[in-house]
């Protein structure tokens, strides 16, 4: 974990569970496992408190434990990594996804879920039933099994999945898939291997309908306690799967680059062949299992009525496309195509960082960054002959990029002596570690922006206070049936230049949570490459 | 390090190749630290707008604001035993509730004798403190610095002081 991460780690656990838990939590990042009296005699932090964070960071999976290094009976260690909490940066994304694909409620379950990092599905659906309810029009309210069967298409798409369980001392091993679950009787909790075992069965806990009556006294008992009713799925816990929407996301990338490079058509087609490919493809695989042209054709969109023959040019297309994302890889079949999932993102990482390079530094210069990926080693007089640049133009942007380190000089000595009248000195490129370098860039602008919203916010702490107390007084005396006089003097309490202020204020906070939400997308797909080119070929 | 060359003046670095020509003045000096934030060639794009953008904002702000008033959220004041209203449902943390309970009834006598021996050192410590100021073996004038030396007689300015 490099410190830029564990900075803006710290902030985001700031931001979502409160200084003591971010004080707890960077300790672990930084420190690596611990257990409990070593993390209290470090901190500084009581007991009590330190209990309390490890708690709010494991049901959030931010942090395992496991235990102790010593062999049986040495205390619990707890380590805490930086990849989960980072990921709280994606978190209003996932909420939409789900929105775009399974409607408010699959957008109320995810964000329930979000919100408490675990939960058992009966408390999920209860909450999410009343939420909706509450948000419905008098007398109507949302059926619990609606929630449910929404929920369930949620586990089906392994968008969730469960916990493993907590007996012993288990390692969370996220990324096991959820498969689909026969809606059946409730099983019994203690269902031994259920985090290795995929199959998974969905508590149907007897269909209560929510009449009218249960949703205003809901309603009212906003902040009841949970009730004791056992719904025989006691012990199952779940998460959202981030992994799988990491896939959605990553699809996504690829069908709108296709569609900014080609057509609309073009990105229909990688849609299919996208859809087609989502069961049988391992998350880590490099490309999609071959898929026949009649089978595409066959599983088109029927409103894409294209001709046989049309579709095969556009397959043609695609293939010789220089951004490779479809490649060809047999004849049977009318041709077999694949979709090149790790050349795709490797492109996609090339022209994020091709276009830091041009709005940094200009488009020639960029012209020159694009110039060496591809030639991969070129001398200086190469360079200044095919970017057709004036030698000393040329000359200054290079320096400015290789002092930027975003190109590397490479010696290769004619004579031992490495004499430099002797020696070829090539630019190159490295795509990885200057990807891996602007990822780190990211974050650390993300934690700048983070903390400047924080700023802004303290100084203007007064007059936040200030216009909410008003609020509040002017919401009350609403509620009590007040005259208007009296509302507009409590109105004026707020002079008009303290309202401008108020609104200069929002609107900053916004550019700059908004700027965070974009800046996240650039981490998301520079993560995805990094990550691709980790994991080993199976 | 000053060069090797027995009175010679050699550099390490050859003038010609940095660029530096003979009869060029030096570049200015710096005279203050140098500006806060670089000076940009290009300005940044603007912020992507619409209508998905905004959502995700919303939805952004409204997550950060429902964080704070879950029991998730620690403030250091929550410490207090007995007052904390933090459910969460979840295994682990029940026990630990469980357990908390039980230790906060044991912390509670605990605490009241600790408060207790607190007050008896601090006595001690402010007796202590007292002592060490009045008791020196040094005359208490022999730290005077002089100021209060030639202020009393104003009044015969003829006479010369010696």
């Amino acid at each position: 974990m490099t410190a830029q991460e564990v900075r803006l780690c710290g902030l985001l656990l700031r931001e979502h569970f409160g200084e003591v838990v971010e004080k707890v939590g960077t300790h672990l990042l930084r420190s690596g496992a611990q257990n409990l009296r070593t993390i209290i005699h470090e901190t500084g932090i009581s007991l009590d408190l330190v209990k309390k964070s490890l708690c709010v960071l494991v049901q959030h999976g931010a942090c395992v434990f496991s235990s102790g290094r010593k062999g049986p009976g040495s205390p619990t260690e707890y380590q805490a990594s930086s990849d989960r909490i980072l990921r709280i940066l994606r978190y209003p994304r996932y909420i939409y996804t789900a929105k775009t694909l399974y409607g408010d409620t699959g957008e109320i379950i995810i964000e329930e879920l979000l919100q408490r990092g675990h939960m058992t599905m009966s408390s999920n659906v209860k909450t999410v039933a009343d939420r909706l309810t509450q948000n419905m029009e008098e007398g109507r309210s949302m059926d619990y099994s609606e929630v449910s069967s929404a929920f369930s298409n949620l586990v089906e798409t392994h968008f969730l999945q469960r916990c493993p369980p907590l007996a012993g001392l288990g390692t969370t091993d996220a990324s096991t898939p959820a498969t689909p679950a026969t809606p059946a009787n409730p099983t019994t909790p203690s269902f031994p291997d259920c985090y290795k075992v995929p199959h998974m069965t969905l508590i149907g806990r007897g269909k209560r309908q929510l009449s009218s009556e249960d949703g205003e006294e809901q309603r009212n008992a906003k902040k009841a306690k949970l009730d004791s009713d056992t719904h025989g799925d006691e012990g199952i816990y779940w998460q959202v799967n981030f992994e799988r929407f990491h896939l959605h996301f990553r699809d996504q990338a690829i069908i709108s680059a296709v569609a900014n490079k080609l057509d609309q058509t073009s990105s229909e087609i990688v849609r299919t062949m996208l859809r087609m490919s989502e069961v049988t493809t391992s998350p880590t695989a490099t490309c999609t299992k071959p898929l026949s042209a009649n089978e595409i054709f066959r599983s088109l969109p029927s409103s894409y009525n294209i001709p046989r023959p049309i579709l095969d040019q556009y397959l043609t297309l695609l293939v010789d496309d220089p951004m490779e994302f479809v490649g060809k890889a047999g004849e049977s079949g009318g041709g077999m195509y694949v979709v090149n999932l790790h050349r795709a993102l490797a492109n996609l990482a090339r022209a994020t960082l091709e276009s830091v390079v041009q709005e940094r530094f200009g488009s020639r210069s960029a012209r020159i960054f694009r110039l060496l990926l591809r030639k991969r080693h070129l001398e200086q007089k190469q360079v200044e002959d095919f970017a057709m640049i004036p030698a000393k133009e040329a000359k200054d942007m290079l320096y400015t990029l290789l002092s930027q380190n975003l190109v590397q000089l490479q010696e290769i000595p004619k004579t031992p002596d490495y004499a430099p009248s002797r020696t070829f000195y090539l630019y190159t490129v490295n795509q990885l570690p200057t990807a891996r370098m602007l990822l780190q860039n990211c974050y650390k602008t993300v934690a700048n922006l983070i903390e400047r919203r924080l700023y802004e916010t303290k100084e203007s702490k007064r007059l936040l206070e200030k216009s909410q107390r008003i609020e509040a007084i002017l919401a009350s005396l609403q509620a009590s049936g007040a005259e208007p006089e009296q509302l507009t003097e409590v109105e004026e309490m707020i002079t008009a230049p303290e309202k401008q202020q108020l609104e200069a204020l929002r609107l900053h906070i916004n550019k700059l949570d908004s700027a965070e939400n974009q800046v996240d997308e650039t981490i998301f797909l520079l993560e995805s490459y990094v990550n691709s080119t980790a994991t080993p070929a199976s | 390090m000053a060069g090797r060359g027995r009175g010679r003046r050699t550099m390490s670095f050859s003038i010609d190749a940095v660029g530096i020509n003979r009869g060029d003045s030096l570049p200015p000096s710096m005279q203050q630290p140098t500006p806060l934030f670089p000076v940009m060639e290009q300005k940044p794009l603007p912020l992507a707008g619409g209508e998905e953008a905004e959502y995700l904002l919303a939805l952004k702000q409204e997550f950060r604001g429902a964080m704070r008033s879950l029991p998730c959220f620690i403030q250091p004041t929550a410490a207090h035993r007995g007052q904390s209203h933090f459910h969460l449902n979840c295994v682990l943390c029940q026990t630990l509730e469980k357990k908390e309970e039980q230790e906060s009834s044991e912390e509670e006598e605990g605490e009241e004798k600790k408060k207790q021996e607190e007050e008896e050192a601090e006595g001690e410590e402010e007796y202590d403190e007292e002592e060490f100021e009045e008791e020196t073996d040094y005359i208490m004038s022999y730290f005077d610095n002089g100021e209060d030396f030639g202020g009393d007689s104003d009044d015969n300015m003829d006479e010369a002081i010696y």
